[in-house]
């Protein structure tokens, strides 16, 4: 049987080099998901725009589904609300991507941003009657902004076209 | 020992993880995001870990680890001493968990009232599923690490959660680590400490210590 270690030793470099094995091994053993690094830095980029945000309605028929696991080849509808704004949208996959329609209420001419990891901000406006819509969006995460000439910006939690 | 005469195996003018979290709380006030975008990409397995060693299944995790980081984004501005925003992202992460550990705990006894109910022949109920790793579902690809992890898992849990983190960190971030899962300072860092000490202990006595000292 060898001499117990003493816990009052110096830290050696026996320990930094036990140390950095057990490291890479907890790394295999228990992976961290590929994607949660780019996953939080959207989250983060969100949260700094400051906005309301806003609380995705569950339907009736679809309770305890997330939108984001129903079948990619349909269209599927959302509705978000906040306080001050409710937005609708349809996600339908196209040929050069996923179209998004949406209408937001009260209606008004309000700037919409389309939102997504690693790209540019996408703005349009909506028309009178609040509708708006952005084509051809690459499937992934992604969250709309809008933001009223009259009230507080309200933006969707993060969903997945 | 004095804390600031320790000497450090590594070149001692290395910026630790906890020093580059606060440079890059001080540049993101500053409106430059750079720095704290690779903090993140740095950190995330910290941060992982830290979750996950409080039982948090992966999902969860996932969301727990999301959060803490936006937490630090709407608190930036609040952060009174950046030198310690490591220590503030790991209590938060940790208080994440616990939350995350009561609302799973709470749908599980919602559920098995709702729907499974006891196990009508011995009354007993359901096994909640670990969300730890197995050790052997490691894919540990030598000897040497193979030991390492099965006398690893025989650790008191305290021991198995300091000695996880700190093995993603720096040796100078070990006292805010230690200090971040409330054990004692000097738990490890300066000196060895009672948990690296036990471990390597086990590492002797399972006798691939040879090994160990002539990789």
């Amino acid at each position: 049987m060898s001499t117990p270690y003493s816990p009052d030793e110096p830290f050696d470099a026996n320990d930094e080099a036990t140390l950095a094995a057990l490291g890479r091994i907890a790394l295999l053993a228990d992976p961290v998901p590929p994607d949660l690094v780019d996953r939080s830095l959207f989250a983060m980029t969100l949260a700094a725009l400051e906005t309301e945000l806003m609380t995705l309605e569950r339907m009736p028929e679809a309770a305890g589904v997330r939108a984001a696991e129903a079948a990619p080849t349909q269209a599927r509808t959302i509705t978000f609300t906040s306080t001050s704004r409710t937005v609708m949208i349809t996600v339908a996959p196209g040929p050069d991507g996923v179209r998004i329609d949406g209408w937001i209420a009260p209606t008004g001419e309000v700037d919409i941003e389309l939102h997504r990891p690693h790209d540019e901000v996408v703005t349009t406006r909506t028309d009178e009657d609040g509708r708006f819509a952005f084509d051809a969006v690459a499937p992934g995460p992604a969250s709309l902004v809008a933001r009223p000439d009259d009230g507080p910006a309200v933006s969707t939690p993060v969903i997945e076209l | 020992m004095a804390e600031s005469r320790q000497k450090t195996v590594r070149d001692p003018d290395e910026v630790s993880l906890g020093d580059r979290a606060a440079h890059a709380v001080l540049e993101y006030r500053e409106g430059r995001p750079a720095a704290l975008e690779a903090v993140v990409r740095e950190m995330t397995p910290l941060l992982w870990h830290t979750v996950r060693a409080q039982g948090v299944e992966p999902q969860a995790a996932d969301d727990v680890v999301q959060d803490t980081w936006v937490a630090l984004v709407r608190h930036m501005d609040t952060i009174a001493e950046p030198h310690a925003v490591l220590k503030w992202l790991l209590v938060t992460a940790r208080r994440g968990a616990w939350e995350a550990v009561r609302r799973r705990r709470r749908d599980e006894k919602n559920r098995t009232e709702l729907h499974d109910g006891p196990d009508p022949e011995t009354g007993a109920h359901r096994e909640v599923p670990s969300a730890d790793p197995a050790p052997d579902a490691v894919v540990a690809t030598n000897d040497r690490d193979r030991t390492l992890w099965t006398v690893f898992q025989d650790l008191p849990d305290r021991c198995k959660e300091l000695l996880r983190l700190v093995s993603l960190a720096d040796r100078p971030d070990y006292k805010y680590i230690s200090e971040a899962i409330g054990m004692p300072v000097g738990s490890i860092g300066a000196t060895r400490g009672r948990c690296l000490a036990k471990l390597r202990t086990l590492l002797d006595e399972s006798g691939a210590d040879d090994t160990w000292r002539h990789a």
